[in-house]
């Protein structure tokens, strides 16, 4: 799990309008050579602490790096790379998608669903079996 | 029209990156170890400036990535595909006219 620093770093690229999976790699790299700095100091006798420090001295400043990613506009999003095509195509896309939105609501409830339908389905029969019951009583009298 | 030299000092990340990659495959830290070998600690650079040109070229189709979990860590490793290789062509010829130039330069009667 990145640090809070880490973690910061990777919120800025997003609302930078980077893509998320080259936003979450970045992360994931500089996390891992951070790691690797921070092993090899330790491994030449340097303190944890130092090591921590030593290893972000040498990884440079995480927000010129992240200005650096920014503006690349080859690592943003789609929608960031073409906005007047985005404004025209994600509107009729959503309206296009909107009636299946109630099926991808049940796909993601789909537990609750199936206790609402299991306790009616309990009722009914309960119900069912008290009229049985009813009718039997009825009929045999 | 003269020709600008527009990869003159943003190029050089990438000419090294490609030129490395190209000898074998390779994750981030490994790359920094190599050009801080092959330049014998000529140029320092901020480890981290490395990543956004690695993925910048790996969206030019320049370089490819494979992830690979490597004794519990996931290392990135990074390959240059057959357009790294002809943009390293052209990286290395824009960069020999560059350095030509500037010997030429250094070299004239002109200069102390």
């Amino acid at each position: 799990m990145p640090d809070v620093r880490l973690q910061e770093f990777e919120r800025q690229l997003l609302r930078g309008g980077v893509a998320p999976s080259h936003a979450r790699r970045s992360t994931l790299e500089i996390d891992e050579h951070l790691q690797d700095l921070q092993d090899n100091a330790v491994e030449d006798g340097m303190s944890q602490s130092s090591a921590t420090t030593f290893a972000q001295e040498q990884m440079g400043d995480l927000q010129l790096i992240a200005d650096d990613i920014i503006c690349r506009v080859e690592l943003k999003t789609w929608a960031c790379r073409y906005p007047r095509a985005a404004s025209v195509v994600l509107p009729v896309a959503y309206l296009a998608l909107l009636p299946t939105k109630p099926l991808f609501a049940g796909v993601e409830n789909a537990h609750i669903i199936a206790r609402w339908g299991g306790c009616l389905m309990l009722g009914a029969f309960i119900t069912a079996a008290m009229f049985l019951g009813m009718q039997l009583s009825i009929a045999l009298n | 029209m003269a020709q600008t030299n527009p990869p003159f000092m943003s190029g050089v990340p990438e000419l090294l990156l490609l030129r490395l990659l190209q000898q074998q495959e390779m994750y981030g830290y490994e790359l920094i170890k190599s050009i801080k070998t092959v330049t014998s600690d000529a140029i320092s650079i901020g480890e981290g400036v490395i990543y956004p040109v690695l993925h910048s070229l790996e969206r030019k189709g320049a370089l490819k990535a494979r992830r690979k979990a490597v004794n519990g860590r996931t290392r990135v490793y990074y390959s240059v595909t057959a357009k790294g290789r002809k943009r390293l062509d052209r990286l290395h010829g824009e960069w020999q006219r560059i350095e030509s130039g500037i010997t030429a330069a250094l070299g004239s009667p002109g200069h102390a």
